[in-house]
Order: C-alpha cells, then structure tokens, then sequence
C-alpha cells in the first residue's frame, strides 16, 4: 500500500532513521524522550523534565547537529548521483566512481590548508574550494570519457578512477605536509570526518537547499536527454544550457557533502537505483525521492559505523563502501545483460 | 510550406550536401532517395537544424528556422528518428509527453494543451491503448509509432522522418507509411523523409528527391524520378521498372545479374 505513496514512506522512513540516529550512542536515549526533549524547544510546548540534564545537553548539542548533517549529506550525494546518472544516461554514474568527490575533496583540502578555518567564515569557503574542485573534475573526466558524443560505462569508470585517484593522491600529500593529524586526513579521504557541532550545519544548509532545490527543478530536462542529445534538441530542449545546469548543481550538492563530511562512495549509487526500481525512472519524482532516501540511507550506514566496533567508530564512508561495491557488481552484470538505458 | 534553398553542409573539407533546394507543401509527402552515403540523412539533420549549415537556407512559411532557438525550431519541425531499440522504462504517455518540451516551461510543467496533444497524438497512431505500458516492453513496430506520436505531439506543420522503417518488417513498414500519408492529408503535413525502399517511395510519396553524392539529381513525381536510366546511373546498378498494373506506379527490380530463374 505504501509502494503507492513513495513520497509518505519515504519521509517515514526518514523519520525513523532520524529518531533513531539521535537514540544511538554511549548512552542509549529511548525514542519517547528525545521527542519530548525536542518539543520542548519548540514554543508555546514545555514538558516537566523527567529526563537528566545530560540528555538534552547531548541530544541539543552533539547527536542532533550529527544526525543532521548526516542526513543532508546523504541526500546531497543521493540526489547528485541520479543527477549525475541522469546527464551521463549511464546507470554507474556516482559522485564518487566518477571521481567528482575525490575532486571536490581536494578542493576542500586545498581550502582548508590554505587557511584551516576556526570561525564561520572559514567554514563558508571550504565548499567553495570543493565546488571549483567538484566542476574541474566532472569536466575533466566527462571530456575524457566522451567518445562520439556518447559516454560509455568502461571510458567513464576507467577516466573517473583515473582521475579521482590522482585527486585522493594530492589530497592526502597535501593533509599529510601541513600539520593535520594523519588520522583526520585518512579518516577524511574514507569518507569519515563528518565535523562536529552545529558550525558545518549552519554552513552547508544554504548551499544544500540551493543545490538540491535545483536539482529537484531538472527532472524533466534529464528525462528528455535521456533520448539522447540529438533527439533532446528536437524536441525543443536547450541542451547545452540544460547541461551545464545539471553539472553546476549537482557538482554544488556533492561539493557541499564532501566539504563537510569527507569522501563518501556508493550512496549515489545505490539509492536513485532502487528508487528507480521501485517508482521507475521519470526524474522529477526520482530526484526529490533519492533526497529523501539518501538521508535515510546514510543514518543508516552511519548507525553501522557507529555500533559495529563500538565503542571506537567506523569511517561511514567504509561501511556504505562495503555495502556498495557489491552492488555496483549486480549492476555491472545486469547492464551487461540487458541494454536498460 | 518547407523551403529549402541552396542549402550547402560540410563535414570538415568533405562536402556533403553541395547547394540543394526543394519545397514541401502542406500535404505533401517528399522522399529523398540515393545511394548510401549521398546525403539524405545529412539533409534532414541539416533542415532539423541538428548539424550546421555552411550556406543556404532553411524556412518554414518564410520564416528562417537558422534564426530561431532550438525550442522556437521544434515548434515549428518535428523529426521521426530512425528506429532503434528504445531503453529505459518510461511510460508510452511519458515519452510521448517528452515531444511538448518546446511549449512547455523550461521547467517542463504540464499543461492542459499539453495532455490534450498528447491524448491526440496517442490516438492518431492507435497508441492509446498503450499509453501506461513501458516503452522497452514494446515490439519495433510499435516503438516507432511511439516515436511518431511524440514527434506529433510537438504539433509543428512539418514532419521529418530519417529511415523510419528501418529493421520494421511488411506489415509495420506499410502501417506506419499509411499512417504518415493519412496525417500529411488530415492535418496538412509538410512531410519531407529519407526513405531507402524505392517501391515504398513509389507507393507513399507524392515527390521524389534524388540525391547523389550531396547533390540533387532530379525531383518530380515518382514516375518522373523513378526511372530505369536515372536509378541504374544513380546506384551504379542495373535496374529494370515496370507499371503497377493497377495504379500505375513504378515498381523496380534489379536486372543485368543472374537470377535464381537463370534470366
């Protein structure tokens, strides 16, 4: 019944997740009271704390910024990644296997040692070093991969690990020569450094809603050019322009989750590919709904990076990566089984 | 009215098509014949305003379409693409819908007008039973009727086709023929399509272009053009034509090579 209301079960799903990811930790918090303590800040709302103190404290200050960047983040590589598939009419399109976040980490690195920020300022203008980074690279490996105007599967994988490889190689040169400490630099490149407290929310919220606002707008220039150029223009569709609309936004929404969050693979990947297989393929549904999804997906694989080796915490990155490369394996033999795109 | 003067294409140094000129009125089917490579393909893509165009002019109505946007142009001239193997799980009414890009908003907002030339377009071409199936699942016939619905959709006063019943078997190419001739007189078409099957051509089209080598070597009815003298020149193949005993329309075979029979 709900498979007829992916918008309702999406935003459930999410939900949960949310909930849940707030629960989680050295301390165990029950559902019951983290809504409680959250409607309590909301106005005209007040409950007679039969809490400790420390809850609120913990929910307030470090669970509810973590939850929420988590989940922004998942939906920015979400929805970038059916983006991304969408412009590329290539099922194996991911920020990450294309290099692009391995881009606008570097991006982000080169920002941060240029200045390692500590006010807010600072913090505004790592996604802008990862943004120059994310569309220097998706250019790159786009020219690269482009044969005849078409973008096959293997030219863009091999020119995404091409380049996304060199990308991760500067990076981790240039967080090893200033003074960071090698953990954070490894646990950046894996995809597990999202930053603390509510100073990287407050930063990335403007460029999120920004780019995923976008990107929601493009659905149907994305299902036209899934006809192929030629045939788009036809049709009336400004491709050029609609391109480059597509690769700004969707490289600002993965930029923005790079900055803050380190290199996080597969979640652009798995994500718009089960929506697709759930609610098909017409991308002004697909791209709202691989925002919401790709939330809930990364709490998810957060919870696991938090709870498989507690107390000590696993990269999130790993974990959606050892969720993820099997699947790009099942996609890999379906897409060569049958000709879906 | 289709007018095409002088129209000059080239592809790097290699000139493809070398100053042809032709007109299409409302009604009218054109067909443009010739050997593999004289250009036929070239000529809709340069019209359709898909490949640049070196010299010449292109207009519908007087109107130059080389001065128009893509989205100005496809509401002016719609292209059938050859027909392929169409991917991806949209819906016959999806795809169809995709065809009113150019009046919709850029953010792709769906009008009444907009359903209402679909739900036309869908039954011109008997589709409208299938309008919730997906595409992939349709056969090659009907996949090509797909794609004349959503070139009729854009609800333009021409029509181009390029080979559109290429890998189609009798029965698909005679319907989707028929199809196309009943809307050039119904709505008053300006169909100009590139077609290989030369009896086909005899059959459906009211003009024939020859082109050869980029250029245009006769245009007239197909009797006029269809010709033992002009085809066998044309193709460097030894052709002979007789008269459809009924209608009177050219019918071509080839000759000069031993058939099963011996002759």
């Amino acid at each position: 019944m709900l498979r007829k209301r992916p918008y309702l079960l999406n935003i459930l799903l999410l939900l949960v997740a949310f909930v849940f990811s707030i629960a989680l930790g050295a301390v165990f918090i029950p559902p019951g009271t983290i809504l409680r303590i959250l409607a309590d800040r909301l106005p005209g709302i007040a409950f007679t704390p039969d809490w400790p103190n420390a809850f609120a404290a913990i929910i307030l200050s470090v669970r509810l910024p973590h939850t929420v960047l988590v989940v922004l983040t998942g939906a920015a590589l979400g929805s970038s990644g059916a983006a991304y598939q969408g412009l590329f009419r290539n099922p194996l399109a991911d920020p990450y296997l294309i290099g692009v976040a391995a881009g606008a980490g570097l991006g982000a690195v080169i920002a941060m040692t240029l200045n390692w920020p500590t006010d807010l300022f600072g913090f505004y203008l790592i996604p802008v070093g990862a943004f120059i980074g994310a569309v220097t690279t998706v250019l790159l490996v786009y020219n690269l991969a482009r044969v005849n105007g078409m973008v096959p599967l293997t030219t863009l994988i091999l020119a995404g690990v091409a380049v996304g490889a060199f990308a991760s190689a500067v990076t981790s040169s240039l967080m090893l020569r200033t003074d960071l400490q090698i953990h954070r630099a490894i646990s950046f490149l894996l995809g597990g450094s999202p930053m603390l407290g509510w100073d990287p929310v407050v930063a990335a919220l403007p460029y999120m809603v920004i780019g995923m606002g976008l990107l929601s707008l493009s659905g149907h220039m994305l299902n036209v050019l899934q006809f192929g150029e030629e045939e788009a223009k036809q049709m009336g569709l400004a491709v050029d322009r609609a391109k480059v609309f597509v690769i700004v936004t969707a490289s600002l929404t993965t930029a923005v989750a790079v900055a803050f969050s380190g290199v996080i693979g597969f979640v652009g990947l798995i994500v718009p590919h089960i929506i697709r297989l759930l609610w098909g393929p017409d991308y002004r549904r697909l791209i709202p709904l691989s925002i919401l999804g790709g939330g809930s997906m990364l709490l998810l694989a957060d919870m696991l990076a938090r709870v498989l080796l507690a107390p000590s915490t696993l990269p999130v990155g790993v974990v959606t990566a050892m969720a993820g490369a099997p699947f790009f394996l099942w996609i890999l033999r379906r897409a060569k089984k049958e000709v879906f795109w | 009215m289709l007018t095409i003067s002088s129209l000059r294409v080239a592809y790097g140094p290699r000139t493809a098509l070398r100053g042809v000129s032709l007109e299409v009125s409302p009604g009218e089917i054109l067909a443009l014949i010739g050997p593999n490579g004289a250009g036929k393909t070239t000529l809709v893509r340069a019209v359709s305003g898909t490949i640049p165009v070196a010299s010449g002019r292109v207009a519908v109505n007087g109107q130059d379409l080389t001065r128009l946007t893509v989205t100005q142009r496809a509401r002016v001239l719609a292209v059938v693409p050859q027909a392929r193997q169409l991917g991806g799980a949209y819906s016959v009414e999806q795809a169809v819908m995709m065809g009113r890009t150019a009046h919709m908003s850029w953010l792709g907002r769906e009008s009444e007008a907009d359903r209402a030339a679909v739900r036309l377009a869908l039954r011109q071409t008997q589709l409208e039973s299938y309008a919730h199936r997906s595409i992939a699942q349709l056969s090659g016939g009907e996949q090509q009727r797909v794609l004349l619905a959503r070139a009729l959709a854009q609800s333009t006063p021409v029509l181009l086709l390029d080979e559109p019943t290429n890998h189609l078997d009798l029965q698909h190419q005679t319907n989707l023929l028929s199809l196309v001739r009943q809307l050039a007189e119904e709505q008053q078409l300006a169909v100009m399509m590139a077609l290989h099957d030369l009896n086909l051509v005899s059959f459906f089209a009211d003009k024939v272009a020859l082109l050869v080598d980029g250029e245009l070597k006769h245009c007239g009815t197909p009797q006029e053009v269809i010709r033992a003298e002009t085809i066998s020149q044309a193709y460097r193949t030894p052709v002979e034509i007789v008269a459809h005993p009924v209608t009177g329309a050219p019918i071509i075979f080839p000759s000069g090579v031993l058939n099963r029979n011996g002759a």
